[in-house]
Order: structure tokens, then sequence, then C-alpha cells
């Protein structure tokens, strides 16, 4: 079994009390958790401070361009669909930059995980007002307050074909830890919303902030339900947040589907060689 | 014995299936084409037009005139008459539309036939098809053995209807004109040969080269690589991804690049626009990829279904940042076989992106290939992924590996390590012991990022040793077709105008005329040294290209100083021609020599 050691890289450079640092130490704990180590696991990381991870989180990994972290986990998934992959990406990344990646991977059904750290802000570039900030946030970029209404990750991958949709709070590692877990345990594609407080920049959306508004599903939760998930993911736009699995269903992944993939992986099957099958269609 | 069959009619008619099958008749018989189709940006309404070349020697050209104009429409004739000559036949229906000129005419009456034997609109063509094969004196059992392949699918009722139709446009020509029969695709012996267009080539390279995931976001003119690789993909055991952008395309290809397998994507330069910042990633964390550019003219949307040189100085200079980059432009579909399969070896041999340019003159013109030539190729082509480390081989040479979890602390393997030839081992994710990241960051040699001075200048500098390192090993002089010494002029071109250039040199031949012609298709970087001594003689040295800027030429300039003064360009959307170039070529020299 793989020890915290073995995945740590440089010391994280986050500001202290950053929600990265729970995040952090959260997927380093589900990965020992899920017996993968170092060798094992591939990561992809956009850019921004949850993309800086790359440093301290040690694997297989790609450190991105901005929002582009998706594209490269959908291609590790072809080439080698045995291989868990993760995208540690941040909400300007994904829901921003990388937007049109994000719905049409959640219709693809891509066997890879997605956490993003929603802080509201762009931390790296000093605090201008990301795709998830409240209408009316002012930052530098918005000084009179963002005119924009916030995107609602919860209800665009529900809609979008995402079969692992869920909600965590960077406040609470051990829920964080077992959202990580479930969804990378779950055959398709997985997002994990985390909740995040970025204490620099964003004044509003503080821990005290989110504890006041963040609640945890109750066991009754019908999380197989699409009415009800979608339902359940509009509850963020009250400001009223979810904590757990908000929708998760069986369907076929994308690699599933594709019957060169049932024998071998891409990077391990042998080279193809029956070329007349090929040039006998142009004679 | 070389002629030039031409069909046209409406889009969305089937014109170019059936030209596609005209080729085909036409190689079967034992002879070689080059074809060449012109249709509009939409799929019901305009015109389509789609000629043949036929020809017992090599070609890889268009004529000037047409020998046979099978005309669906009024539009064709009217279009196409001024390439007619006084031995020229024009095959079209008096119960459509009159042609009052005096000229060679074989009424078919399509509309007729159609009517009679209760057939579609399309199936016109089937009857243009039996007619034109045998006012040429063809086999009919040929024609119809290629319909049935085609129709396979359809089973037996659809394939049988079909015969009529093929056999009563037989049957009127050879009935009614057979004064006029011309005997042009008598069957002969010759070798078996492929009709192939250039992404077809592209398509069938990668596949040689066991590419095994292709992404693209469909674009004309290259969207039939994606097409044709979809298809196959089961067979062959690759994957293709058509994506929601090519911004996606290129990430997905980068992404399974990185896992370990040979990727390539292909568009035109819109969808290459939006890649650049992605190339420059691949530049930086130096994974292999192969990019796949038809070109068409620009700027933005410009004219999607015609050609230009155009995007060039564009791929040649993509991305920001300093980084290194190979461009290759295939002159014939020979050659974007070879080069295509070449490309994914210097992609995984110096770790960097390969754009293969093509644009749709190359991409979307038949060309008949030797089945021979491509077995061969098959049979004498090496696979060589460089210094990846294969963890099927166990080939672990440049590395040590250590047993599994207990050593991960000690990862010493150096993904970005400081070679002398420029080039660092590179690692299949999911090897045991080990793991690194691809740094989109500067970095230092194990991955992590830096922002320091010094491991800054040794990354820069070893990853511009790997164009030294390609110049010296991979790197090939342009061809020089005819002889520098014995010619006054010297035609420099790139990439697909080689065979027209080619034809020009045989024009002027005729003409007691020696030319020599330095064709590049190995285009960046250069090897100043090499090309120098090639374009410093003293000689007339005429630039060709299809572009308004004479980019090639820009490039020469800015790689050697040598600035090329005469040009002949095109950019109309339509290819430069031999006897454009001859014409141009003769003016050019009469200014020099009035000058003097």
């Amino acid at each position: 079994m793989s020890t915290i050691q073995d995945f740590s890289g440089y010391n994280p450079t986050w500001c202290p009390g950053c929600g990265d640092w729970g995040i952090g130490i959260a997927i380093k704990q589900a990965l020992i958790q899920l017996d993968l180590n170092p060798s094992s696991v591939a990561a992809v990381f956009g850019i921004g401070c949850s993309g800086n991870m790359n440093d301290f989180l040690n694997a297989y990994a790609i450190h991105s361009l901005h929002g582009r972290a998706l594209p490269n986990a959908i291609g590790i998934k072809l080439a080698n669909h045995k291989m868990p992959v993760i995208a540690i990406v941040g909400d300007g990344d994904c829901y921003g930059e990388g937007g049109n990646h994000l719905l049409h991977a959640c219709r693809g059904n891509h066997d890879i995980t997605i956490i993003v750290h929603d802080n509201g802000v762009y931390g790296l570039t000093t605090g201008q007002s990301a795709p998830t900030a409240q209408k009316g946030f002012k930052s530098k970029s918005t000084p009179t307050g963002i005119l924009e209404t916030p995107i609602n990750p919860l209800a665009l991958s529900i809609t979008s074909g995402a079969t692992f949709v869920a909600q965590s709070f960077a406040g609470d590692v051990l829920h964080t830890i077992s959202m990580i877990k479930a969804g990378m345990q779950h055959k398709g594609f997985s997002i994990i919303n985390i909740l995040q407080p970025c204490v620099t920049f964003n004044k509003i959306n503080t821990y005290q902030y989110y504890l006041q508004r963040v609640y945890k599903l109750d066991e009754n939760y019908k999380k197989d339900d699409f009415k009800t998930a979608v339902q359940k993911s509009l509850e963020i736009n009250e400001e009223k947040f979810p904590l757990g699995i908000i929708y998760q269903v069986e369907k076929p992944s994308y690699t599933d589907q594709l019957p060169q993939l049932k024998e071998n992986t891409l990077v391990d099957k042998k080279r193809f060689t029956d070329f007349d099958i090929i040039t006998k269609l142009f004679i | 014995m070389d002629f030039t069959w031409l069909i046209g009619g409406e889009a969305g008619f089937g014109i170019m299936t059936t030209g596609v099958v005209f080729s085909k008749i036409a190689t079967r018989s034992g002879y070689h084409i080059f074809d060449y189709v012109e249709y509009p940006s939409l799929i019901r309404g305009g015109h389509n037009a789609y000629e043949v070349h036929v020809s017992e020697a090599l070609v890889s050209h268009l004529s000037p005139t047409i020998d046979i104009l099978v005309c669906l429409n009024k539009e064709t004739y009217e279009k196409h008459k001024s390439r007619l000559t006084s031995s020229s036949l024009v095959v079209f229906d008096q119960d459509e539309f009159e042609i009052s000129e005096d000229i060679k005419k074989i009424v078919v009456p399509f509309k007729k036939i159609l009517s009679d034997l209760k057939g579609q609109p399309i199936m016109k063509n089937t009857i243009a098809l039996g007619a034109s094969v045998g006012l040429l004196g063809g086999d009919v059992n040929e024609l119809i053995r290629i319909i049935s392949e085609q129709f396979a699918k359809k089973g037996d009722e659809v394939i049988n209807f079909n015969k009529l139709f093929v056999q009563a446009g037989f049957d009127e020509v050879k009935k009614n004109y057979s004064n006029n029969i011309l005997n042009y695709l008598i069957k002969k012996p010759g070798e078996v040969k492929l009709v192939l267009t250039g992404n077809d080539a592209f398509a069938l390279g990668s596949v040689i080269a066991d590419c095994r995931v292709y992404s693209a976001y469909p674009m004309t003119p290259s969207s039939t690589v994606l097409t044709d690789l979809a298809a196959w993909q089961e067979k062959v055991g690759m994957v293709t991804r058509h994506a929601e952008d090519e911004i996606s395309v290129i990430n997905t290809a980068i992404g399974s690049s990185f896992a370990g397998v040979r990727c390539a994507v292909g568009t035109s330069g819109g969808g290459f626009a939006l890649m650049v910042e992605s190339i420059s990633l691949a530049g930086i964390t130096e994974i292999p990829i192969v990019v796949f550019i038809a070109q068409r003219p620009g700027p933005a949307t410009g004219m999607p279904t015609w050609t230009e040189q155009g995007d060039l100085l564009f791929s040649v200079f993509s991305g920001h940042g300093e980084f290194q980059k190979i461009v290759l432009a295939p002159g014939d579909n020979e050659e974007m076989i070879k080069l295509t399969a070449k490309a994914y070896n210097l992609a995984d041999i110096y770790q960097l992106p390969v754009i293969v340019m093509s644009d749709m003159y190359l991409s979307e013109s038949h060309k008949s290939v030797s089945k021979k030539f491509v077995d061969d190729f098959i049979a004498n082509y090496k696979i060589n992924r460089g210094k990846l480390i294969n963890k099927i081989t166990n080939d672990k040479s440049q590395i040590t590996i250590e047993s599994q979890s207990s050593n991960i602390k000690n990862n010493n393997y150096l993904r970005y390590k400081i070679t002398e030839d420029g080039i660092s081992p590179r690692l299949i994710p999911g090897t045991p012991g080990y793991f690194y990241q691809a740094n989109s960051y500067e970095h230092v040699e194990d991955g992590h990022t830096t922002e320091e001075a010094q491991p800054r200048i040794d990354q820069v500098d070893k990853r511009a040793r790997k164009w030294v390192t390609y110049l010296n090993h991979d790197f090939c002089a342009p061809k020089v077709y005819g002889e520098i010494d014995k010619s006054e002029t010297v035609f420099v071109s790139w990439g697909s105008t080689k065979g027209i250039v080619l034809q020009a040199q045989k024009l002027l031949k005729t003409k007691g005329i020696d030319s020599a012609f330095i064709h590049f298709n190995h285009i960046y970087p250069l090897d100043k040294e090499k090309i120098t001594e090639l374009l410093n003689q003293n000689k007339k040295y005429i630039l060709i290209e299809n572009n308004s800027w004479g980019q090639f030429g820009k490039l020469l300039t800015m790689e050697t100083g040598i600035e090329m003064k005469n040009k002949i360009l095109r950019y109309d959307g339509r290819p430069i021609t031999a006897e454009e170039i001859v014409g141009k070529m003769l003016n050019i020299k009469s200014q020099i020599t009035n000058k003097s």
C-alpha cells in the first residue's frame, strides 16, 4: 500500500488557509485508499492554483494548458482504458475556458474523474471573477459587480449526460475523500464539484459562508432519479449547497462501446499488419 | 494514348462517385489516371465537374483539353466548351437541351431511358458511364463488376437494376455511333493499381505507420481522412474520435500520445488555427504528434472547396514561443504514403509535432498508384519509436527499473534529461516504479516546474539540438529533376505542384528547351548548406506556388538570404497548370532578354 509520502512531490505553495490544501490531501488519501500508486494513475492538471498541484502530487501526469485538461484525459483513456485517469481543474479552467469540453466529455460518458476546485475566482491571476461567481460579485475585472448569472455545474453536467455528479466542501476532507473515491470507482464520466474558499481573493464565499449553507444529502435521497437530481442541483441557485452524490446512474462508458478495445488496450495491442484488406478497397 | 474525360452536372446527383468509378475502370483496364473535381461548398444546386486524365504513362497533372465531355446538364457544356478540340466528343441528351455549335455530338437519350426503365434521376450517371465505356471501346463487364462491388451491400436487386442502365447507355452508343468509337480503353495487361486521393494516401500511410488514435473535426478538404479511418478503425484496431472542436481534437491526440500510442489529427487552415496553442504544448512537453493540414484558400472561411498553398508560413511558424517542429509537404500520392509514414517516425524520434501539408488539389484528386509500390513500401517500412522505453519489450536500457512500490520515492527517471542530441528517453505511463509529468511550464530535467534562469537555458538549448540532430540524420535535400548544369531555367516549387512542373518540363523539352526543377518536400527546418549550393548558381530561378505571396520563396530568403526574383503564382483557387507555367516562363525569359 502506498503512503502519503509516495504521492508527495514538492511542498505546496498555496496560501495558508486555502481550500486547495484540503483537496490536495483528499486526493492523495483517495488514491491510497483505492490501492493506487504514482505509477498506476494518470492525472491531468489545468492551469490555475489548482493546476499547480502538478508539482505537489506524484503521478504520471500532464500539466496541460488552461481549459484543455479534459480532452487530454480523454486521450489518455482512449489509449489505455485500464488506467484510472483524473483531471484536476479549476472553475475558470473547466467551466470557462474549457466549458465546451465539459459538455462533450459528459455526453461521451468518458470514464474519467473530474475534480473541480470551485472558488468563484481566478486566484492565480489575482482574483478576477470566475463563471461560478454569484451575480453582482465585485472583482478587479468586474468592479461594479458581475453581470452574468453563475454557471450551475451540477445541473449542467447532469443534463449533458454525466453519469456521476457529486459535490463536496474543501473544509470537510473526509467527505471529499469519499466523493473522490466514489467518483473514481464509478464506471463512466464522474465530476466532483468541490466548494473551495479562496482566502485571499474571495471575501464572500468564505469557510463561514459555506459552513452556514452546506448540508449533506440524507440516506433516502434517490440519486439515480434524473428529475430529482436536476431539482436538487438547482438549489445552489438559491445559495443552498447539497453535499454528496447528486446523481449516479450506470451506463456503458465510451471505451466500453468500442469493439476494438474489447481484447486489449490500444497501447498494449499488437500492430495491425493485414494491409491487403485496406488496399483492396482502392483497386 | 492519352485522353481526358469530363463529366458535369448538378451538385447532389452523384457526379463524384461516378468519377471514381470511371477512374477505376481505366486503372483496371491497364491505364494510369489522375483526376480532379470541382464543386461548390453546398450539397445541392451548384455545378459539379469531375475530370479524369487517362494515360498509358504515369500521370499526375491535368490536360488543357477535353476529349470526351459528358454533359448531364447544359451548364456543363457552357462551362467547359472552351476546352474542346475539333476531335472532342460531346455526350448529351437532345431532349434536355440543344447544342448549336458544330461539334461532334453523341446524343444519348438519358431522359427517355430513365422513363422507359423507370429509373431515378441519379441513374443518369449509370447510363453515362455505360455510354462512356462504349464510346471508349472499354469492357462493359468490368464496369458492371465495379458497380456490383459498389452496391454489394444493397443486394442483387439493386445491382441488377443498375446493370440495366449501364447496358442501355453502352448499347445506345454501340448502336448509333459505331464510327465514333475511340478504342482508348481497350483492356491491356498492366500491374494492379490503387486509385487513391491524397487523403486516402495519408490514411493508408497512417495505418502502415501504426497510428492508433486519429482525432478530427470535419473540415473540407481534410474530412475524408476521418471518414476513411472511421470506416477502418474496427478492422485495424485503432480509435477515431470526432471531437467537439479542433482544440479538443489535438488535445485528445496529445493525451493518447502521452499514454504511448501513435496519434494524428487532420484539418484545414481554419481548424489548424484553433489547434496552434496546443502545437506549442506538444512542443514544450515534447509529445509526438502528426498533424495533417489540407489547405484551402483563406482567410477565414475563404473558398472551402478550392485549392491554395496559402498556409505554409502559418504552419511553419505556428504556435507561441520558440520550439521545434518539422514540416513536410509531399508532392504526390506516392510521396504522401512515404512521408506520412516517415512523419510518425520523425515525431517519435524527435518528440515534437510533425506537420504534413497537403491542399485540396492533392487531397481530393485521385492518382493511380502501383500496388507493388505500396506493398514494397510496406515490406521495407520500419517503425522507429526513437527513445521510447517500451514496456512491452522491456527495453529499459535507458533507466534502471527497480521493484515497484518500495522504490517510488527514489524515482530517478528524468523525462527531460539533458542529452547531446537533444532527445530524452520517453517512458510509457503505467511503467511500474516510475512516474513523471509532461509539463507545459518550463521545467527541470525531472519535469517539475522551474522559473530559474539556468534550467530554462538548458531546456531551450536541449530542445534546439533536436533540429541539429534532425538536419544531420533525417532531413532530405530537395530532389532535382533535369540537370541544373545544362539548364538556363531552374524551377523551384514545393508540395503538390510537383506533377504540374514536371509536365511543364516535358512541354519545354518538346520546344527544345532544357530546364531543371528543384522540388522541396522537407520544408522546415531547412539545411542552409545543402540548399544554398542548389540555389546560388548563375541560373534563372523561377518560383512556382499556388498562393499570392510566394510564401516558400520568403522562407527560402529567410533561411538562406537568397531572393526568388521570378515568380509564377496562382491564387484564384484553381491549381496552376503546366501550360500556364510554360507561357509565363517564356514571357519572363523574353523580359530578361530585353533588359540585357
